[in-house]
């Protein structure tokens, strides 16, 4: 990652400041009137702070709102790093979210409260369910676990959260957090980065895999909070391009750390669970399993040079399936997505057209679940998923042996 | 008769044994240049893979772009750039090799001949090489980005690409050789105009309805109402 460096007005700024009892910072531009809005409704009941730091990006002013020295609050803005931070929405978030870690490692701030851009978790509830585990129970990270329906966030639910629980043994349902909060240590630690290994795009589940492997520790709160993602104009393979690739580029990075680890550990929850509000009515299936024949059909020569045989033969049987029949085994999109990771390491193909032809067997998957939960209820959706995550630990061996001698163990 | 006859084949069989002795140093000499240059090679192509290796230049490389990767994903831009080398030396000992082949000969033009048309060979098989990895790097491109647009006729669009630039490639290989020579530009238009002229009336007739619907449409047609999306990847 590269090194976050701040103006000097914004250095001036935060040298007058000091250090700090906590920083907010909001990971887009917000004016300065709503975020004073916004902050006093969420610290009207009063706290134990003596000195708050809130930080927003972009370059208006924020003098003229409180900032002399006898006030608690201080308002400080930076801009955004002119980095190539990819299509994806979640790309600039990276760089803002690296940016507000920076402010509060360079201010020494004993909690780093990390916020998504449109600010709507500027709310007292939401603060201390990610502020009062890190003050009170020294918690070093706190994920946020949003309302999630149970046809919602399915690449994190399918890809980044089981692998991320497998891999490093820290059961996160949020491993890609647009609100989180983090100590003084691993606020360091994040604002660091990462090493990268010739990969130009952003780095995104950083957030979680790093404290992660630096042994912190890490509590998820239920968040009544929603963030819409303007995915408009995007397509579906570019973001799953960016999100899988991102992972598999920090599965590489952090190899020697994973193969150690065995199984995962839960960990502690804050708040109670929030119910989605959205729709639960049953989702077609058809076009998706239309997308996953058409793939199969077509990219066999691409498959084949990723899956090992066993792989290729299941996908087969499936496309021999009635819509209705049309079932995805664990097992099989477990090592699906391990043997991409494997390819993705090799460099087998090119990359982009590697996470391209990922897509349709993520399709595939989406059909499969989609028919299998369409009956049941949001908590045993729920349940389904923690099946699938456990499908992730059970085959990290077969990824492990894969990782680690490629050519010798191709079953 | 029957002696002249002997006399004759005996001057012919002499005659062809001189000229193969009088062969013999000028391919001698060339083997030697081409075997000297061969381990020349490789004893750079090693260095040059051991200093890029010190400097750790497929990082380097890898940080800045991944154009390299993308483009030749099975090997390393260290294993490209030493390749370069040694090929560049066995191309340059074919060459020393045929001017030693002359000097040790006693027949005279052959490298004049020959050395003109040896940069037109090795830009050729660049151009070959070049053009047969991009018409798979883009046939691959193709095929993937037509599958996820659900395009059922995704593997003729990449076969139809995959030809286009193996045709394009074959014309410039040929007209590079200087062979065939006007008729291959225009075998090559005709091609290439032909595909163009196939593609433009297969879309155009293929989408005349439904232009025709669209344009009749356009004015009478109700304000749609965006469905709610059910399921959210992200």
């Amino acid at each position: 990652m590269v090194k976050i460096e701040f103006p000097e007005s914004t250095r001036k700024k935060l040298e007058q400041i000091g250090a700090a009892d906590l920083l907010i910072g909001i990971t887009g531009a917000v004016s300065a009137d709503e975020l004073r809005t916004k902050v006093d409704a969420a610290f009207a009941q009063g706290n134990s702070f003596s000195k708050i730091v809130v930080a927003s990006a972009g370059t208006e002013t924020t003098d003229d709102l409180v900032n002399d020295a006898d006030s608690r609050f201080h308002y400080v803005t930076y801009p955004l790093p002119l980095q190539d931070s990819g299509a994806v929405p979640w790309g600039e978030m990276g760089i803002s979210q690296r940016s507000v870690l920076s402010i509060a490692s360079s201010i020494g701030a004993q909690v780093c409260l990390v916020l998504h851009a449109d600010a709507n978790a500027l709310q007292a509830q939401t603060i201390a369910l990610l502020v009062q585990p890190v003050i009170e129970n020294k918690c070093e990270l706190v994920t946020p676990i949003y309302p999630f329906g149970k046809y919602e966030g399915l690449i994190n639910s399918s890809i980044l959260s089981p692998l991320v629980r497998a891999l490093y043994g820290k059961r996160i349902r949020q491993p890609l957090p647009f609100d989180f909060s983090v100590s003084t240590r691993i606020c360091s630690r994040l604002s660091q980065g990462d090493q990268r290994n010739g990969y130009t795009g952003p780095l995104l589940v950083w957030p979680a895999t790093i404290p992660a492997i630096e042994s912190a520790t890490i509590s998820q709160a239920y968040l009544d909070v929603q963030h819409p993602v303007h995915t408009d104009g995007l397509e579906l393979s570019t973001v799953i391009a960016q999100l899988a690739g991102s992972a598999f580029l920090e599965m590489e990075t952090h190899a020697a750390h994973w193969q150690r680890v065995r199984g995962s550990q839960p960990t502690p929850l804050w708040g109670t669970p929030v119910k989605s509000s959205t729709s639960s009515e049953p989702v077609d299936a058809r076009p998706m399993i239309d997308s996953f024949l058409l793939g199969s059909s077509n990219l066999e020569e691409v498959w084949r040079l990723v899956l090992p045989p066993v792989t290729l033969l299941e996908l087969k049987r499936l496309t021999r399936l009635t819509p209705e029949q049309f079932r995805m085994p664990d097992a099989l999109w477990v090592r699906i997505v391990y043997d991409f990771a494997l390819a993705h390491r090799l460099r087998t193909i090119s990359r982009t057209h590697l996470l391209g032809a990922f897509t349709p067997l993520y399709l595939g998957w989406v059909a499969s679940y989609v028919q299998e939960v369409a009956a049941v209820t949001p908590t045993a959706a729920e349940q389904r998923l923690e099946q699938l995550a456990r499908a992730y630990e059970d085959n990290k061996p077969y990824l492990v042996s894969r990782w680690r001698w490629p050519d010798r163990f191709n079953p | 008769m029957w002696n002249q006859v002997e006399q004759s084949l005996r001057e012919s069989m002499s005659r062809v044994f001189t000229k193969i002795a009088m062969l013999l140093p000028g391919i001698l000499a060339f083997i030697v240049a081409l075997l000297i240059f061969i381990a020349i090679g490789w004893l750079f192509a090693l260095i040059a893979r051991r200093l890029l290796l010190a400097v750790k230049f497929d990082e380097r490389i890898g940080r800045g772009s991944n154009a390299i990767s993308e483009w030749s994903p099975t090997y390393t831009p260290t294993l490209l750039v030493t390749r370069v080398v040694f090929w560049g030396f066995v191309i340059i000992g074919v060459l020393l090799g045929l001017s030693a082949f002359e000097a040790g000969s006693t027949e005279f033009g052959i490298s004049a001949y020959v050395l003109p048309y040896v940069p037109r060979i090795v830009g050729a098989t660049i151009v070959l090489l070049i053009g047969n990895v991009v018409a798979r790097f883009l046939s691959r491109s193709v095929l993937i980005t037509a599958v996820n647009l659900n395009l059922s006729y995704a593997r003729l669009l990449a076969t139809g690409v995959k030809w286009l630039v193996l045709v394009l490639t074959a014309a410039m290989v040929l007209d590079h050789l200087s062979i065939g020579g006007e008729i291959v530009d225009l075998a090559f238009g005709i091609l290439f105009g032909g595909i163009v002229l196939a593609l433009s009336l297969a879309v155009g007739l293929g989408s005349r309805d439904l232009v025709s619907r669209s344009l009749k449409g356009e004015t009478a047609r109700p304000v749609e109402v965006p469905q709610p999306e059910k399921l959210h990847h992200f």
